[in-house]
This record gives C-alpha cells, sequence and structure tokens, in this order.
C-alpha cells in the first residue's frame, strides 16, 4: 500500500499539468456576438439578475454612494446591486483575465469601475464587452466628441466601457506652512530644491507617481503638445532621459534625501497628513473635502492650480465578457448615467465625482440639479481644475516610463 | 533564573506584545485624531458605526464560518499525518514531509497565480476552492503542532490500554486523545487563524463572492483616513479570539472535572 | 493481536499528503510553466528562459532583500517565542496573564498587524508622538534603507507561533521530567540545558523553520512597511504579476519560481535535520 502512494501523488500531479497544459490557448473575446437588439430587451433581460460591482473600496464617500443611492435606485429597476470591495482595480482585471482564459461565461464579475491601464490590459485580452453603450438611453446626454470620453488614455473607447465620471489631476498643499505658493510645474520642481526634505512623490507604478512623471515629461518637453500621444520609441529615447535628468537632480532635495520614495499615494498622504511633506497630488480631488472635514488634513490645506493645467481623466464602468448578468450590468451603467444619480454623485458630502454629462443636452430642471451643488470650500469647481488640462498619454507610455523610472532614478540614486 | 529576572522578562515580553495593539485600540475609539498629538483629540464611536453600514458583522460572521470549515477539515488530517510521521517508520517520511511543508514554502500569491485560471477551468465552485486550498495552508501548520505532540507522547500507552482488552478505536479515544487534547485544539486554532486572516486566496480565488472581514480591511487600509474603521474591524477580529483563549481554561477545567467525575 | 490504528503507516499519512500535493504542486507547476513562457495570457507559447534574463538583477537583489528579512525575523521570533514558552511553562500565573497576549498576537492577521505597527513606528506614528520626537528626527524604521519594521512585524507575530507550539509539546512531560532531574540533583541550568531545551528542540526548530518560510514569502508585509526599491522576490513578483503590461506576467513566475525553489532547497534541508532531532527525542 504504502508504496504506491507516491506514485498515486504523480499521476495526479501529471493529470494536472495536462490539464493546465490545455489552458495554453487564450479564448477569443470582446465581440458582441449576442448583444440585445434594443434597449427594452435590456430591460426585460434584467429583471431579477444580480450583478457584482468590483470597485476600489478604500473611500468610505464611495462606498456610501453605490450602497446607499445606487444600489437602492437600481432595485427599483429590478436588478439587485452588490458592491464588491478591492483594495486595487486590478484584483478585479486579475479576476476576468483568469475567467477568459478559463473560458467562464458566468463568472463573478459584472461591473468594475476602470480607467487607463486597466482598460487597456483587458482590451489587450479581449476581455470586455464592446459596443454596448450605444443601446443606453442617457448616453445621449453626453458630448459624444468629448475627447475624455472617447478616448481612455489614448485606447479607443469604442462603446467598450460607459463614462461614470470625470477626474483633474491636482497638486495639494498647506497654505500654513508654504506661504508663497508656485503656479507651475517646473515653480514645484525649484521650490521643492529650495526646501529640501519638504517634498517626494510614489514611487511608479504607482497611479499618482506614474501621472507625476507625465508632467515632469509635459514639462521638460516645454508642453504637452509637443509629446506624441501615441508611443514612439524615438520621441520616448529623445525625451525620457531630460525627465530622468531633471527628476535626478530634484533627487537630494526629496524626503529622506531621495533615496526611498513612498510606495503609493496613500504612503504619500499619510507623509502629508503627519506634516511630514508639505505637498501631496492626487486624481481624485472631491475627496479632499471630507480628509479637511474629518481632520486627517490641515484645515488649511489647499488645492495649488497650474498655469499650464493639469492631466484629467474620465473612469468608466466596463461589463467583462465573462458576465452572466450582462444585461442587469447596462441597466446599472445607465442609471449611473442619469442626471439624479450623476448629481447626487457630484454633491460633495456625498462623493463630489464630477459629472460626464454636458449640460447643455440636459433639461433645465436637471441642469438645476447639477448646478445647484454647493461648491467645496477646499475644492474649486471642475470648470477652475479642469483651465488648460493636458490630455493623457496612450497607456503604450505608461509602462515605458514607468520601468524606465525605476531603472534611471529608483535604482541608480 | 531569579524570581526577579523572571518578572522583569514578562513585563518586557508582555511589552513586546501588547506594545504594537495600542494604536489599534485608541484609533478604534478616535474619531479626529490629527498629525502630532499623543491622543485623540475627539473621542467617539464613527468607526464602529462606519464598520456595522460597510458590512462588518456578516463579513466577521463569514470570516469564522471559512475558520472553523478549515479547522474542521484541517486538524483531522493533520492528526493523522502527526502520528505517522512520529510514530511510523516509512521510508516516505521524508518526501511526506517534504509534500507537507510545500504550501508553507508557496507564498499564497504565487498559488493563487498558478491556480486561478486552472480551478476555474474544472468548475470547481469558488467556495469550494477557497475552503481546499486553505486546508492545505493549515495542514502543515496541524500536522507539525500534532506531531511535535505525538513525538511526545509514549505510543506504548495504546498498546498497554489494547492489552487491557481495549478495541484500537478505544485506545485511541480514551487514552491517546486526551493526552493529546491541548495539542488538538492548538491545532484546530492555528487552523481556524488560516480562515479566519485570509485575504488573498478569498479575494483571488473566491472571486469577491465571499466578502470576509480581511477583504473589508485590506479596501479600508488602501485608502487615507479610514484608520478609525480598519482600527475596528481589527478588534473585532481580535476580541472574540481573545475571549476563546481566556475562557479556554475554564472549559478544560470544567471538562476534567466532569471526567474524574466518572 | 491486529495493529490496527496504525501506528504511523503511509496510510495515515495519506489525506493530508494529496491535498497538499495537489494544491501545492498543480501551482508550482503552473507557475514553472508560466516562468519559460509556456502559458502565455494571450497570444502563442513562447519557451525560453527570457523572464529570468529581462529581470537580472532585480532578481538577485530581491532574493538578498527576501533572505534577510526571513532571517533576521526567525532569529528574533526563535529567541523571543522560547523566551516566552520557557515563561509560560514556569508558572500557571504567567500563563494566565501572557497566554492571552500571546494568543491575541497569534489571531491578528499580518495585513492589519502590518498596518499598526506602521501606526506605531512611522515618522508620523505612536512612538514618536509619545516621545516628542519630530517626524524627520525619528530614525527611518518604516521605508527605510534596512527593512526594520518589516523584520519587527514578522518577528512579533511569528515570535507568538513560536511560543505557542513550543508550550503545546513542552507543557506535559516537563514537569515531570524537570521534578525527576531535580531529585537527581540537577541544579536550574542543567535542567534547562539538559530536560527542557531537548525537549523543546524539535518544536522550537519546526516552529522556527515555517516562521523562516512564512517570512520568506510574505507579501503583504513588506510591501506596507518595506521601501520602494530593491523589493523582496513576493512584492516583485506581485507588482509584476498585476503589471498592465500583459508580458511582465512570465517575469512574475520567474521571481515567484526563484523564491519557491530558495524555499524549497531550505524546507530540504531542515526536514532530515528536523527528523533527527525528533527521533532522538
Amino acid at each position: 500500500m504504502s508504496h504506491r502512494m507516491p506514485r498515486r501523488v504523480a499521476a495526479l500531479s501529471a493529470a494536472l499539468a495536462l490539464a493546465l497544459a490545455g489552458c495554453a490557448a487564450p479564448q477569443a473575446g470582446g465581440a458582441p456576438d449576442d448583444l440585445p437588439a434594443d434597449w427594452t430587451e435590456v430591460q426585460e433581460a434584467a429583471q431579477g439578475q444580480t450583478v457584482s460591482l468590483w470597485m476600489w473600496g478604500g473611500d468610505d464617500q464611495g462606498n456610501a454612494y453605490v450602497d446607499d443611492v445606487l444600489a437602492p435606485a437600481a432595485a427599483e429597476q429590478g436588478v439587485t446591486l452588490r458592491r464588491v470591495p478591492v483594495a486595487d482595480t486590478r484584483e478585479a482585471l486579475t479576476r476576468v483575465l483568469a475567467e477568459v482564459q478559463a473560458g467562464t461565461d458566468d463568472g463573478a464579475v459584472d461591473l468594475v469601475w476602470v480607467n487607463g491601464d486597466t482598460f487597456a490590459t483587458g482590451r489587450q485580452a479581449d476581455a470586455w464587452l464592446c459596443g454596448w453603450t450605444p443601446l443606453l438611453p442617457h448616453l445621449e446626454l453626453t458630448d459624444p466628441d468629448d475627447p475624455l470620453l472617447t478616448e481612455d488614455f489614448g485606447t479607443a473607447v469604442d462603446g467598450c466601457e460607459s463614462p461614470w465620471h470625470k477626474a483633474q489631476f491636482a497638486f495639494v498643499y498647506d497654505s500654513a506652512r508654504v506661504t508663497d505658493p508656485p503656479t507651475t510645474l517646473a515653480g514645484i520642481l525649484d521650490w521643492a530644491q529650495a526646501n529640501p526634505g519638504r517634498f517626494t512623490y510614489p514611487a511608479p507604478p504607482d497611479f499618482t507617481g506614474s501621472v507625476f512623471v507625465r508632467h515632469v515629461l509635459y514639462d521638460v518637453s516645454e508642453g504637452h503638445e509637443q509629446v506624441p500621444a501615441a508611443f514612439d520609441q524615438e520621441a520616448y529615447d529623445t525625451l525620457a532621459p531630460r525627465v530622468w535628468d531633471r527628476l535626478g537632480r530634484l533627487a537630494p532635495s526629496l524626503w529622506r534625501e531621495g533615496r526611498t520614495y513612498p510606495r503609493d499615494v496613500t504612503a504619500l498622504d499619510t507623509l502629508f497628513a503627519d506634516g511630514e511633506v508639505d505637498m501631496t497630488m492626487t486624481y481624485g480631488p472631491a475627496t479632499l473635502t471630507d480628509l479637511v472635514a474629518d481632520g486627517t488634513y490641515p484645515q488649511t490645506t489647499r488645492v495649488l492650480p497650474l498655469e499650464e493645467g493639469t492631466i484629467g481623466n474620465a473612469s468608466f464602468l466596463a461589463i467583462p465578457t465573462t458576465s452572466g448578468s450582462q444585461a442587469a450590468a447596462m441597466v446599472v451603467a445607465d442609471l449611473a448615467l442619469s442626471p439624479e444619480q450623476q448629481a447626487a454623485k457630484a454633491d460633495p458630502s456625498v462623493w463630489g465625482q464630477f459629472t460626464v454629462l454636458d449640460l447643455e443636452r440636459l433639461e433645465d430642471e436637471d441642469r438645476a440639479l447639477l448646478e445647484a451643488l454647493s461648491a467645496s470650500p477646499v475644492v474649486p469647481s471642475y470648470e477652475e481644475l479642469s483651465e488648460g488640462a493636458a490630455p493623457e498619454l496612450s497607456s503604450a507610455w505608461v509602462p515605458a516610463l514607468d520601468e524606465g523610472w525605476r531603472r534611471a532614478v529608483l535604482a541608480d540614486p | 533564573m531569579s524570581a526577579l529576572g523572571g518578572r522583569v522578562a514578562v513585563v518586557l515580553l508582555a511589552l513586546w506584545f501588547a506594545l504594537p495593539l495600542v494604536p489599534l485600540g485608541l484609533w478604534s475609539v478616535a474619531d479626529r485624531w490629527p498629525a502630532g498629538a499623543a491622543l485623540p483629540t475627539q473621542w467617539g464611536w464613527s468607526g464602529w458605526q462606519q464598520a456595522v453600514a460597510e458590512g462588518g458583522l456578516p463579513a466577521l460572521g463569514r470570516s469564522a464560518a471559512l475558520g472553523l470549515a478549515v479547522a474542521a477539515l484541517a486538524t483531522p488530517l493533520g492528526a493523522l499525518a502527526g502520528r505517522a510521521l512520529a510514530w511510523g517508520r516509512s521510508r516516505w517520511h521524508g518526501v511526506s514531509a517534504a509534500l507537507l511543508l510545500l504550501p508553507v514554502a508557496l507564498p499564497p500569491f504565487a498559488l493563487a497565480m498558478g491556480l486561478d485560471v486552472l480551478l476555474l477551468r474544472l468548475g470547481i465552485p469558488g467556495l469550494v476552492a477557497v475552503v481546499g486550498l486553505l486546508v492545505a495552508y493549515a495542514v502543515p501548520y496541524t500536522t507539525y503542532v500534532l506531531r511535535s505532540a505525538y513525538a511526545v507522547t509514549d505510543p506504548q500507552l495504546e498498546d498497554q490500554a489494547r492489552m487491557l482488552g481495549a478495541t484500537g478505536t478505544q485506545a485511541l479515544r480514551t487514552v491517546t486523545l486526551p493526552v493529546l487534547a491541548p495539542a488538538l485544539l492548538a491545532a484546530a486554532a492555528l487552523a481556524f487563524l488560516v480562515g479566519w486572516s485570509d485575504y488573498v486566496v478569498t479575494v483571488v480565488i473566491g472571486g469577491g463572492r465571499l466578502v470576509t472581514a480581511p477583504v473589508l480591511v485590506a479596501a479600508g487600509a488602501s485608502g487615507l483616513g479610514n484608520e478609525p474603521v480598519v482600527a475596528v474591524l481589527s478588534t473585532l477580529m481580535v476580541v472574540p479570539l481573545v475571549a476563546a483563549v481566556l475562557t479556554a481554561p475554564l472549559v478544560a477545567r470544567s471538562l476534567e472535572a466532569s471526567r474524574t467525575r466518572r | 493481536m491486529p495493529r490496527a490504528p496504525a501506528r504511523g503507516g503511509a496510510r495515515l499519512l495519506l489525506p493530508a499528503v494529496v491535498v497538499t500535493g495537489a494544491v501545492a504542486g498543480t501551482a508550482t507547476v503552473s507557475v514553472l510553466m508560466t516562468a519559460f513562457g509556456l502559458l502565455p495570457l494571450v497570444g502563442a507559447p513562447t519557451p525560453g528562459a527570457a523572464a529570468f534574463v529581462a529581470l537580472g538583477g532585480d532578481l538577485l537583489l530581491g532574493l538578498r532583500e527576501s533572505l534577510v528579512i526571513a532571517t533576521l525575523s526567525t532569529l528574533l521570533a526563535a529567541a523571543v517565542g522560547m523566551a516566552t514558552a520557557l515563561l509560560l511553562v514556569r508558572s500557571a500565573g504567567v500563563r494566565r496573564r501572557l497566554g492571552a497576549l500571546t494568543a491575541t498576537v497569534l489571531s491578528v492577521p499580518h495585513l492589519v498587524g502590518a498596518a499598526t505597527v506602521g501606526l506605531l513606528l512611522s515618522g508620523g506614528g505612536l512612538l514618536p508622538r509619545w516621545l516628542g520626537v519630530a517626524p524627520t528626527a525619528w530614525p527611518e524604521l518604516v521605508g527605510g534603507g534596512w527593512p526594520v519594521a518589516v523584520v519587527l512585524e514578522l518577528a512579533w507575530k511569528e515570535s507568538a507561533f513560536v511560543a505557542l507550539v513550543v508550550t503545546a509539546s513542552l507543557s506535559r512531560r516537563l514537569t515531570d521530567l524537570q521534578e525527576v532531574a531535580a531529585v537527581l540533583g540537577a541544579d536550574a541550568r542543567q535542567r534547562l540545558l539538559r530536560v527542557t531545551v531537548p525537549l523543546a528542540a524539535p518544536a522550537l526548530l519546526a516552529s522556527a523553520g515555517i516562521a523562516f518560510l512564512y517570512a520568506f514569502g510574505s507579501y503583504e508585509v513588506a510591501w506596507l512597511l518595506g521601501r520602494a526599491y530593491p523589493e523582496p522576490l513576493p512584492v516583485l513578483a506581485q507588482r509584476l504579476f498585476s503589471s498592465i503590461d500583459l508580458a511582465a506576467r512570465p517575469q512574475a513566475a520567474a521571481a515567484a519560481l526563484v523564491g519557491i525553489t530558495v524555499a524549497l532547497a531550505v524546507a530540504a534541508l531542515a526536514v532530515p535535520l528536523l527528523r533527527r532531532w525528533g527521533v532522538g527525542r
């Protein structure tokens, strides 16, 4: 008996290895093979379905908005909305990619809050359902030519994700400690060199740190117009060394002499909250109001506008091809675009996320809803923030710059 | 060791174990604790309210169920293997011991990386897969606790019981198991903890259908200003176990009393 | 007389070995195939060691970082855990007070442990606040040049584990043997060295081995408390695994594979040692 055991184990392992080998062929996906013909059909199919919305769970206002505002409205339309909190959106993508590779058709993810790199990676693997957004009645309230909504980090949206809200990158400072704030990115870098140890940025590939590096790229290239949006090796080879040179000169003046960097934006935010540095940065200025109100950030926290503008983007809701509740996911995505939901979400006391709707396309009363929102004492309006906004580079630039930064700046201090 | 030296050692060790828990306790009742302040400037229960609002209680229930399932499966497996490794002689012991250590050597993310696609492809339900993988993680711990316990238990006790007419099962039940009870409890506790505190396997393999307490903690810890709710959830994860540990000796004593009465 | 239930036939090992072997074996095979380009997420397989070449020096730096973290935290955990266990078995009073504490620490998930150690030791943390030290004057324990906070967190949690395992193995027989030794004229030092330590050694070695392997493969602690570069292998692998560049996945598997290989080598060294100690009880 005993001598047979290892052989049995070996046989089992071999069988499993064979099963694994069968996984090598990826599934074709992404094609709108059997999309419903019209919206009524979608609504009928959605009845009684449950939608699992995977989203980053580190923002309690966002969690509360989905649980207390969006989910009850979805229930009225016959759809159960479940929020799945994750520590990083990439966890949702990892799950979807595994499901795509396994050929699942009733997966655990029905809707994901995505943009940029996660969206592009999913497209690379044909993980998103495409061509469904034109079915959504509320999509008509957005501007079809709005560049933020037609392209997501240079990847064409192509109806593979439905817009949810807009965001604008912003530098944040404590006006009690920085009495004469700079007004340009070059000014911020000079300020950092004049005030050693009081500034740093998160290490890419952290999302925010990565955007900071792109701002520096725009600055050393003398404007975002000089950087080709699509990735271009030649442009990279010319421009990237200038970025590394500028950041390398900056490094000795950074927090801990640039020997190390905060691992992510949350670590940088903590340094700012603790008073170890005087500035932080965010791609979600909406959360600032709450952080000041609850005492995490000082009362004197302010947004620092840049003369040349900052990078802006939009975030979206995407449906995986492996979802078994696609109709209900579309109902939720449409609901999320309705003026009532967009207005509720834009209220700083609820979540404070900027709307994707084009105010000129709205009925008067709906427009009034959005215009009546009280302004936050900390965060300027979207119009102010997004003035002179710069576009995102294509997502092919992102890993190249992230990896380049790790080699040229991080590993070689 | 002198009595004084012993007392100093106890105090130092108590400090070592307790100090890192202090921030959790304070943050769980802090409504506002600005930078630089030695203590919260405003005490309150907002973290508790938010933890309840985010579904903290059912999440704790799910964590407990997961821990119990893992303990219920991994403890007997570990007892069998521990007995074999400590008392038996077989040329497969080396190989088996290595195989039983394998999950410890395999980081959870590597496991998730390796198995996420395969499990989906085999059509194994997420919940079953999560329990199965966590049992595999817990078995090395239960095996080694029980192996150590068997190693210091005399195998001849059972032989003697059988010589006196007990069947094998009776000998096991009345002689070996009572001697092993503390180790069995320790092994079950460790296995429970594997399920109770797991994050990576639950998220990657469980597919989000299983929102346990660590999932909420990780999501909360990934954002700024969530210290109170994270501290409350963490406290809630620790308190029931401490209560169990504190009451366990009482239970054991009453069990022992009833046994001697019999 | 029948020998059932068996003392320790391979039959008893089978269930545990099948569960761990199937899970761990399959995952290892899958990681191996991914690392050598045989299981791409998208596109055709490209067999080869390209992933290892692409990682180059980062792999060695990561391995060094992982070994430093695992070795230091294990040594500290074993020392503190053993000391705790000796005090725990000595008196019921200590067992009541310290036992509850160690069990508490054991029940804290590493994720929470890392968060709370960060709240304690970072520049704006509780200790500098209580000691009145400015954040900038505080030593770089979190995310600094040496992984101090990482080692302390792992040692803190794992010392509780070592204490529990050693205590469980000692509790029954120690008092009897101590008494016998005392009757035979052994002094306290002799009783410790000749009775307690040999009795505790197998459990100490086994739990220290497990603690080492855990620390070596731990992700969340080094991620939350460590520096950005160089990263220990699990952090390196996890970053590459979730990279937006799908081609980085083989590299992630390569890093994981190096970690698995070293961990297995350590286990292969520890198991015979363990058997010798265990058998020679």
